[in-house]
């Protein structure tokens, strides 16, 4: 029940094109456009939404209520203050490299934007299903850094400049584990296409065959988005806010939004790559496999909330030492016992 | 080590998610305030003797107190606190040895402009009624006496700035 | 390749100096490599503004000093005008001193224990203090009428008596502060990363402690146990039963805890002063207009920073000729500028934090 509600609208706009003679070609176009515009909406409603549960969240774990004033239960509290940041004068301070610097808070919206493409919400409901759609995604996932560093960097601020090259330093190192977690995936289902991954995962979930590589993207990717204990690159009590310190209004709220965006990136790649991305658990076809999609997807960002609430922060030299130390030789040697185990595996015939 | 205590941090925040909440939403509910609390100044007027000890006491000269002599008996006019200099120690209410001078409940002393922060607890001209008849008078309890007193006291309660702008 | 040092201006305005403090730190890329602290930023003159005021007037100033343990700066300027005096206190008025102060000791231990666990990253710790610390204030202002700045010593003993229904939510809070602290201990001292922080950062050697003239927590990380409640005992100190923490390596994390473990004493010294509560009167018999006689006092009690030292000289007229304080956080943060070269700029933050200063009374 409700399984098809969204395939089944693309497949009536699709018939409705066919129906109005319009060419296959153009109309498989405006398909795809309508696609990636809902995507589009329904992630930019979403970050709207994620920001409401992380204060909510936040104040419960810190006993208390948390916004309750705006609309019900404060649901608009969000849109309130987006609307409020929309109203505040973007401030340029003197002698920034002002192209770069305006150009950031755009840009920054757009690699979630680009990785949101190719995520499969449901069953066969990816908007464009790429061949190598992990590839992709990480691919896109690495030019954030280059945004961040490019706010920093503009703003002729030391704290700015201090947080972007912390940026650097740290999506640098990260990307590594990051990528290297995933091989062991691959390495099992030897297809770089999310679809056929998250297929292949209709016998076990890859976090019970590969519960270190699962660990290792988790935590290289709480430090992919900046979250706590990661985020040295905002380290509000150190260097202020990092790149965003000179950043107001929209700009700044674009920077905020934007990282809810990239936790909602990784947790989508938690839940395809180990979590069986839309499968049922148990066989519980009950509820639609959007449905399971979404429920994994946001037990995935609650516990970066959880955390994110529960931890303090770790230093820089501590960072860097722990991801070339302990996550790339942890990831590698996840990757050889896959490998040795696969050959194993295969000798035996079983 | 090796993530005891992370776990250990996890498992107190999960708890914590479900505990009762702290927070008093503020103009809804209010926290009971205690007895002793230092909130706004009152006066009462008729205790009042306008010995200026409560200006003296004051550290930073925040109570201005004009007085007329009428006959033998000192008789207040004004009773001005600059608020916005005060610290709320409560030397001036301790030093009144009359018990006038009180704290009230009232913790709202906010206004939007600064002129309007002084409190003026007591404003009235010298009556009329002679100070020499008012004892005589006040000894057999004749209704002038009470008369006076509401009229004093409306004039304290409505110098008493309201929240304005 | 050639590279070049930078000066990063760490304040006034800052969200992680407790204040308007401001470190001129010169950097070489993340590393210290000369600071120099520059106070100031909050300086109202209380010393000279005391000149102008009478004994008893004082005591407002003395709460804006360090205004997170009022109680206990009121008692130090306090017990400068009792020795100038020669006033006995009255011994109930010593022994609610000892409840009120202790309550003021574990408020403001509370607040360090919070903001450091922010300083460090982790803003939920702060707002389990604070929650717990509202109950330390509802206490205190149900004695004083105040939450902050209490003005509840007088010269010769307290305000007022302790209210009858102060006691029972006294005890409640005395029985949950142990149960509290094991949660901060669990939130955030356990923490791996935490420790990962602070264990080993911002060491102060005993030599270098004592030779700096540091004290309270900040000395007593360091392995000294240097508490004047217990080495020169002043009011009615040694009457009570508890202990002194001390850490080992005199790194932040040993300053931390042992907040931590002097909230802890603090509850049992209330714990004792409850039960030993004597009856009799709040004021010594002073006279209503303190007039002491020429000469000069230097008093020294333990607050929650460190020793606070009051020096009264009196010309034998109604105001204080001069009063001087020896504010704690003052003393303790003169060792900074050295501590800092060398780390990074989040341990900085870090070791600034470990000192636990409160910029009114640094600058006093």
């Amino acid at each position: 029940m409700g399984e098809n509600i969204f395939t089944g609208i693309a497949e009536s706009l699709r018939a409705f094109l066919y129906g109005a003679g319009v060419p296959p070609l153009a109309s498989e176009l405006i398909v795809l456009i309508v696609k990636l515009l809902a995507v589009i909406i329904f992630v930019s409603l979403n970050v709207v939404w994620l920001v409401y549960m992380e204060r909510k969240i936040a104040a419960y774990i810190q006993c208390r209520i948390g916004p309750n004033r705006v609309g019900p239960k404060g649901l608009l509290q969000t849109v309130a203050d987006v609307v409020k940041l929309l109203a505040k004068e973007i401030i340029i301070p003197r002698r920034v490299d002002k192209v770069v610097y305006l150009a950031a808070p755009i840009l920054v919206f757009v690699p979630p934007m680009l990785a949101f493409a190719v995520i499969p919400w449901g069953d066969g409901m990816a908007p464009i299903d790429l061949n190598i759609g992990v590839f992709y995604i990480l691919a896109v996932g690495s030019l954030s850094t280059i945004i961040f560093w490019m706010g920093g960097w503009s703003s002729n601020n030391k704290y700015s400049l201090v947080g972007g090259m912390r940026v650097v330093a740290q999506m640098v190192s990260y990307e590594l584990p990051l990528v290297l977690s995933l091989l062991g995936v691959i390495m099992l289902t030897g297809t770089l296409s999310i679809t056929e991954i998250v297929n292949a995962q209709r016998g076990t979930w890859f976090i019970f065959a590969q519960p270190l590589a699962f660990l290792i993207y988790f935590i290289a990717g709480v430090s992919e988005v900046n979250r706590v204990p990661f985020d040295l690159v905002e380290g509000e009590s150190e260097i202020i806010a990092g790149p965003y310190t000179e950043y107001s209004g929209m700009a700044y709220a674009m920077y905020m939004l934007a990282e809810y965006g990239n936790m909602m990136v990784i947790s989508c790649m938690c839940t395809i790559m180990f979590l069986g991305g839309w499968l049922a658990p148990f066989g519980w076809t009950f509820l639609p496999s959007w449905f399971w999609f979404f429920i994994k997807v946001y037990l995935m960002i609650f516990i970066f909330m959880w955390i994110r609430w529960t931890y303090p922060r770790i230093r820089v030299d501590q960072l860097l030492g722990f991801g070339w130390k302990v996550l790339v030789p942890l990831s590698l040697a996840n990757i050889f016992v896959t490998g040795v185990g696969m050959y194993i595996y295969r000798a035996i015939g079983w | 080590m090796f993530g005891q205590g992370l776990l250990k941090g996890l498992a107190i925040t999960w708890k914590e998610l479900f505990t009762r909440k702290v927070t008093v939403q503020y103009p809804e509910e209010k926290i009971p305030l205690p007895e002793r609390y230092h909130g706004r100044f009152e006066l009462d007027v008729d205790k009042c003797i306008a010995c200026g000890l409560c200006a003296n006491a004051c550290p930073n000269k925040v109570i201005q107190i004009t007085r007329e002599k009428v006959g033998k008996k000192q008789y207040l006019t004004r009773y001005v606190m600059r608020i916005e200099y005060c610290m709320f120690c409560g030397f001036c209410v301790e030093s009144c040895n009359k018990g006038a001078l009180r704290f009230s409940h009232v913790i709202n002393m906010n206004q939007y402009f600064r002129d309007k922060v002084r409190l003026v607890l007591v404003d009235r001209p010298v009556p009329e009624v002679l100070p020499e008849e008012e004892p005589a008078k006040a000894a057999d309890g004749s209704p002038a006496e009470t008369r006076g007193k509401t009229a004093r006291a409306e004039v304290a309660a409505g110098k008493a700035p309201g929240k304005e702008g | 390749m050639k590279t070049q040092t930078y000066v990063l201006n760490m304040g006034p305005q800052h969200p992680s100096t407790h204040g308007v403090f401001r470190i001129i730190l010169e950097l070489d890329g993340e590393v210290v490599v000369k600071a120099t602290s520059v106070p100031g930023y909050l300086h109202r003159g209380i010393e000279k503004l005391a000149e102008a005021r009478t004994y008893t007037q004082v005591i407002p100033y003395t709460d804006r000093m360090d205004y997170l343990a009022s109680m206990l700066m009121n008692w130090g300027y306090v017990a400068a005008v009792e020795k100038l005096m020669g006033v006995e206190v009255p011994e109930r008025a010593e022994y609610i001193r000892v409840i009120v102060g202790e309550l003021s000791r574990i408020a403001s231990h509370l607040v360090a224990v919070g903001t450091y666990s922010v300083d460090i990253g982790g803003f939920t710790g702060f707002l389990y203090c604070f929650r717990d610390r509202e109950r330390v204030l509802d206490l205190l202002e149900m004695v004083s009428g105040s939450r902050m700045t209490f003005s509840y010593f007088r010269i010769g003993g307290v305000a007022d008596d302790l209210p009858p229904e102060f006691f029972p939510p006294l005890q409640k809070f005395l029985k949950d502060l142990p149960s509290l602290c094991d949660e901060y201990d669990g939130l955030i001292t356990g923490n791996e990363i935490f420790q990962a922080r602070t264990k080993y950062v911002g060491i102060i050697t005993p030599e270098m402690g004592i030779k700096y003239s540091l004290s309270g927590p900040v000395l007593r990380g360091s392995g000294i146990p240097y508490d004047l409640r217990k080495v020169r005992p002043y009011g009615v100190y040694d009457r009570f039963d508890f202990e002194v923490p001390v850490g080992k390596n005199g790194d932040c994390f040993d300053r931390f805890v042992c907040r931590i473990k002097e909230i802890r004493q603090s509850a049992r010294i209330i714990q004792q002063a409850i039960e030993g509560l004597p009856e009799g009167p709040i004021m010594a018999k002073v006279p209503k207009v303190i007039k002491p006689p020429a000469g000069e006092a230097y008093a020294e009690i333990e607050s929650s920073k460190g020793i606070l030292g009051c020096y009264v000289v009196s010309d034998g007229s109604t105001k204080p000729y001069r009063v001087h304080f020896r504010r704690p956080s003052f003393i303790n943060l003169g060792y900074l500028d050295e501590l800092l070269v060398g780390w990074k700029i989040a341990d900085v933050i870090a070791i600034l934090g470990s000192l636990d200063i409160v910029l009114g009374e640094v600058d006093c």
